[in-house]
């Protein structure tokens, strides 16, 4: 839903960065995307072209790594993935904070991210 | 004589390490610094368009005001409606209306408080806007998250948004005295959230009798 707000920042904060390095062009930019965070690639892809349009990065290629999720858990020192429910009546995988060793509550330390990873320009 | 001119492009990569969460994070984590020096102790109010947010915060307010000096922070995307629902008890309010945003983030919550005489206040409640799924991103530097959801949202509303339940503190099933005519097991709600988010309190309440509220005030701890 705030995927308009999201790219809209994403974009302003590259073309900053791009007229400091007097770039002409910018042809690549790279984004690093957390599972957990409540952004949709799809969304962010076509707002990107959108916001894009008519600036030196109209028709640069995004791209978006999805980021896996890693959680912490105090009690037993587990470090990893995070367990995942499986609903099958609802065909989805539910994500819960629940250790898979020991079963108590875990800590998200990684997949909440929404990075700007780097950007390719031409000068 | 002319030269030829040959003109070369060069490309190259500019490498970031910009992440537009924790930024928000960063700044959450400076409000919550501002709110520990000035003994100020807040709490994010969540949840869908109508589950209660302003119910609970106003039945609240109704048994602790006298006992801390409150000021609300409520959040929409347009009107005061909500402000001068709470404003009645005599209580601070500040009205943030996000114009199109679908959350508050720390920096909006940032701008708001420093409109607030802090040292004047114990407890902050900041209503978000109502939406399930956005707010869960942005942290706001409180003590605790409330996610509010009601029994008229369905039995399995919790399932189907789980990112804002994953990381809140305190679920408050609100309506429950609408469960039977809607034919929703309160239940079902509960287990729903202590599967996906061990650690959370859950608390059944009813804004329109006031059922409840004293629970939900034990697990803010105030």
């Amino acid at each position: 839903m705030h995927e308009y707000y999201v790219t809209k920042q994403i974009v302003d904060f590259l073309l900053e960065e791009a007229k400091k390095h007097n770039a002409r062009k910018v042809s690549e930019v790279h984004l690093v995307i957390g599972k957990l965070a409540c952004l949709g690639i799809e969304q962010i892809k076509f707002y990107y072209e959108m916001l894009t349009e008519g600036t030196i990065m109209e028709g640069s290629r995004l791209h978006i790594e999805e980021e896996e999720v890693e959680v912490e858990c105090e009690n037993c020192g587990y470090k990893g993935e995070i367990k995942h429910k499986n609903m099958d009546l609802y065909h989805f995988l539910l994500p819960v904070l629940s250790c898979p060793r020991c079963g108590k509550e875990v800590k998200i330390v990684k997949g909440r991210e929404c990075n700007i990873k780097s950007m390719k320009v031409v000068v | 004589m002319s030269k030829d001119i040959l003109k070369i492009e060069e490309e190259k990569t500019v490498d970031f390490e910009f992440d537009l969460i924790r930024r928000n994070d960063k700044l959450a984590e400076e409000n919550r610094r501002i709110f520990l020096e000035n003994g100020v102790r807040a709490f994010d109010i969540m949840g869908s368009v109508g589950s209660g947010k302003t119910s609970l915060i106003e039945n609240i307010v109704k048994i602790l005001n006298g006992k801390y000096s409150i000021a609300v922070i409520n959040g929409d995307l347009a009107t005061t409606i909500d402000a001068e629902r709470i404003s009645k008890y005599g209580v601070k309010v500040i009205q943030i209306n996000t114009g199109k945003e679908c959350h508050l983030d720390a920096n909006i919550v940032k701008k708001a408080i420093e409109k607030i005489d802090l040292k004047s206040i114990d407890v902050l409640f900041i209503e978000n806007v109502g939406n399930l799924i956005c707010p869960s991103d942005f942290k706001l530097g409180v003590e605790k998250r409330v996610v509010v959801v009601s029994v008229t949202e369905g039995e399995r509303v919790i399932i189907k948004h789980p990112l804002t339940f994953l990381e809140a503190d305190i679920i408050v099933v609100n309506k429950i005295d609408l469960a039977e005519i809607m034919g929703v097991d309160v239940k079902k709600i509960v287990k729903d959230a202590k599967s996906i988010n061990p650690k959370v309190e859950v608390v059944e309440t009813s804004c329109k009798t006031g059922l409840g509220i004293d629970e939900v005030i034990k697990c803010l701890e105030l």
